[in-house]
């Protein structure tokens, strides 16, 4: 009788796994958390994958086993773009043998297509270290350009998988919303931090500076890509020492080091920002994240 | 009518050019990559079956473009300079076009292309962590062994990577010896069979399991009544080439990597631990058509080589990475009827400084001892290379 109940629930939950599978969800592949997020709010019912957390580098990724069996299932990749995965995406793509996902006509979409970048370099040279002509891929930390890409993922969801367009439709409406509600809440909260001068670590907050009207004036990077270092510092201090910054700034999947030694020296507050969701305790969805950035940002003495 | 010609050509070149830096704008998958691989080096001995020799030399100095053909096939071209003895040599090692859009997780890769089998054959020499591959590696496959043929690639739709490939080789690099030119070869000689599995634990590690079999239609090396020495092995350091020097019918590996990094972040800390194992079996047999004599019959049917290596490799910063790895080769040469017993261990440490993510110049030590090993006895060897890139970013394979 106990072997019956025990196979009855293994043919129960075989059956479960196949009806999941018959019912076809869709499975949407997300290069970093964010997107991850952003699908799974306008997609509710999707199967959605994050290949990154907010603790880990999107630049350096092994093109690793999970990822290209995630990728083989996936119907939807959403990823920053501007060569941001150019470093892994590829070799998944080529690697998961996935024809719907391959190009941007198809089931492929890079957030920083959608929007005007920051940055764009006319001309590229390795002895810039690691940079991208396309633009800072680091985009969705700005509210009036993620707002753009919500819309446009929202139609491309639709794009994908025409049968729930009103679903979508609606999901993209409750957003819209709730968004647009909190951006002159975060306006506010941002007009205290317009001509801060800080020194971060790359140019990971770009955006985030940019709608704030936050200033980065020097970079804990020597050169993009490449980690402080010591005489690098000391230039940093040198630079601190007059006396006009604010913070230091580094994100959530970043080495703090050279940052601590840099406060410590110019006793300057170090401040560890949460890259994307998951990047600290509060930053459980794209609005919590952007409310604890600023929150985090305003608590600065 | 020739000046006609002249000016559309002309034409066509510049539509040509203007269609190309239209193309240029969107860099990421349409357009070709071009990539060149810098590799230079001092020596202060000579590893056995290796490419690199005493002294100052250059390593493989490779040119790469790849692109997206069109919607259904991506293309690639490697081509490799070598020199060897004052004599330099231009060498295709790679120039394949794949599937894109097969259905069912199905790819179809032709042309010549590195074979997937275990876990280091596919994947370019300067991505490796040593200066040379493992001594199996070597031994068994030349170095790295890539052919002309064509592969069948499935994946799985599974949440545990699952993939399978068969593949079918010319297989002249790893032909057994032939030294009077008179054996009749297989065209076709080399079929693979090969699957992997991987996936993840937890957030910070990875790992992937590989099975390959390898049938060498024209691997067995046959015995003959009156010869001296038929093992090709011999030259294999002095005169240079990809061919396997130990070969048999049947080649089996099983190899594993483990990777680990601090909240699953590679940028500053991360290590990698891989290994494999090679046996080659049916190594010596009689020719077609002749009959055993007694004189043979030590030669047994069992007689097999092995092989095997262990490495581990650590970054503890962005700037410097540290592997040791040890390996370990038993080969059996063979000498008219017989077989001798042959071994060569290897017990390396590499170190190595990464100015940025595209140059790494490295220091490695290796301690070599030989047991009847073509003169190679006990020795030390330090090596100091260096590995750049140039050009468009090489998405690394895991």
């Amino acid at each position: 009788m106990r072997i019956n109940s025990k196979l009855l629930l293994a043919v129960t939950s075989m059956s479960l796994l196949f009806t999941a599978t018959a019912k076809a969800e869709l499975n949407v592949f997300a290069c970093e958390p964010e997107y991850a997020a952003l699908a799974q709010t306008l997609a509710p019912d999707a199967r959605v994958y994050s290949a990154t957390t907010a603790m880990q580098d999107p630049h350096q990724v092994q093109a690793r086993p999970s990822l290209i069996a995630k990728m083989r299932q996936a119907d939807l990749v959403v990823c920053a773009g501007a060569d941001l995965e150019i470093g892994w995406l590829p070799m998944l793509q080529m690697k998961s043998a996935n024809p719907k996902v391959r190009s941007t006509d198809k089931g492929l979409f890079f957030a920083a297509d959608q929007i005007d970048t920051l940055d764009k370099l006319t001309q590229v040279d390795r002895s810039m270290g690691d940079v991208h002509a396309k633009g800072n891929p680091h985009l969705h930390l700005d509210p009036t350009r993620m707002l753009t890409v919500a819309q446009t993922l929202s139609a491309k969801l639709t794009e994908v998988d025409p049968e729930n367009a009103s679903r979508y439709a609606q999901s993209l409406s409750d957003f819209s919303q709730r968004w647009q509600a909190k951006i002159p809440q975060w306006q506010e909260q941002a007009k205290n931090l317009a001509g801060k001068k800080v020194i971060a670590y790359h140019s990971s907050f770009r955006y985030l500076f940019n709608w704030t009207g936050i200033e980065q004036v020097a970079d804990l990077e020597p050169k993009p890509g490449l980690a402080p270092t010591s005489s690098h510092l000391a230039s940093l201090l040198t630079r601190a020492e007059k006396g006009d910054v604010m913070a230091v700034i580094v994100a959530s999947y970043q080495d703090e080091r050279g940052a601590k030694w840099l406060g410590e020296r110019a006793n300057l507050p170090v401040l560890v920002l949460p890259m994307s969701v998951g990047g600290n305790d509060e930053s459980k969805d794209l609005i919590s994240l952007y409310d604890s950035l600023l929150t985090l940002l305003n608590g600065v003495k | 009518m020739s000046a006609l010609n002249t000016r559309v050509s002309l034409l066509a070149l510049a539509c040509a050019v203007s269609s190309y830096s239209a193309m240029a704008e969107d860099s990421s998958l349409t357009n070709p990559s071009i990539s060149a691989v810098l590799d230079g080096y001092y020596q202060t001995g000579d590893r056995p079956l290796a490419e690199r020799a005493e002294g100052f030399g250059l390593g493989e100095t490779e040119l790469a473009l790849s692109a997206n053909i069109d919607e259904m096939f991506y293309g690639k071209v490697t081509a490799v300079v070598e020199s060897h003895d004052g004599e330099t040599e231009l060498n295709l090692e790679e120039a394949f076009i794949q599937t894109l859009a097969m259905p069912y997780g199905l790819s179809v890769r032709a042309g010549r292309f590195l074979s997937d089998i275990g876990y280091l054959n596919n994947q370019h020499l300067h991505t490796d962590a040593f200066t040379d591959r493992p001594a199996a590696y070597r031994a068994f496959l030349g170095g790295h062994y890539f052919d002309d043929g064509i592969r069948l690639n499935y994946v799985a739709p599974t949440d545990l990577y699952w993939t399978m490939g068969v593949e079918a080789f010319k297989g002249e690099s790893l032909r057994a010896a032939d030294e009077h030119g008179e054996r009749d070869f297989d065209d076709v000689g080399v079929y693979t069979a090969l699957t992997k599995i991987g996936g993840d634990i937890g957030i910070e590690s990875s790992w992937q399991l590989g099975l390959s079999y390898l049938r060498n239609q024209n691997g067995q090396a046959y015995a003959e009544d009156e010869h001296e020495d038929e093992a090709a092995d011999e030259e294999g350091h002095a005169e240079h080439s990809h061919s396997a020097s130990y070969t048999g019918e049947n080649t089996y590996i099983a190899d594993f990597v483990y990777k680990w990094a601090p909240n699953g972040n590679y940028k500053y800390q991360n290590l990698t631990v891989s290994g494999e194992y090679f046996r080659v079996t049916d190594i010596f047999g009689m020719e077609p058509g002749h009959i055993l004599e007694a004189d043979h019959e030590d030669v047994s049917t069992d007689d097999y080589h092995q092989g095997w290596y262990v490495s581990s490799v650590y970054q503890f910063s962005p700037s410097w990475s540290a592997g040791i790895r040890y390996g370990q080769i038993d080969t059996d040469e063979i000498h008219e009827d017989h077989l001798d017993p042959q071994k060569l261990k290897e017990s390396e440490v590499s170190l190595a400084w990464h100015s940025s993510h595209f140059s790494t110049v490295r220091l490695q030590y290796t301690h070599q001892t030989g047991t009847n090993f073509d003169g190679f006895e006990d020795d030390n060897i330090f090596t100091l290379q260096y590995v750049m890139s140039l050009g468009a970013h090489g998405a690394h394979q895991f």
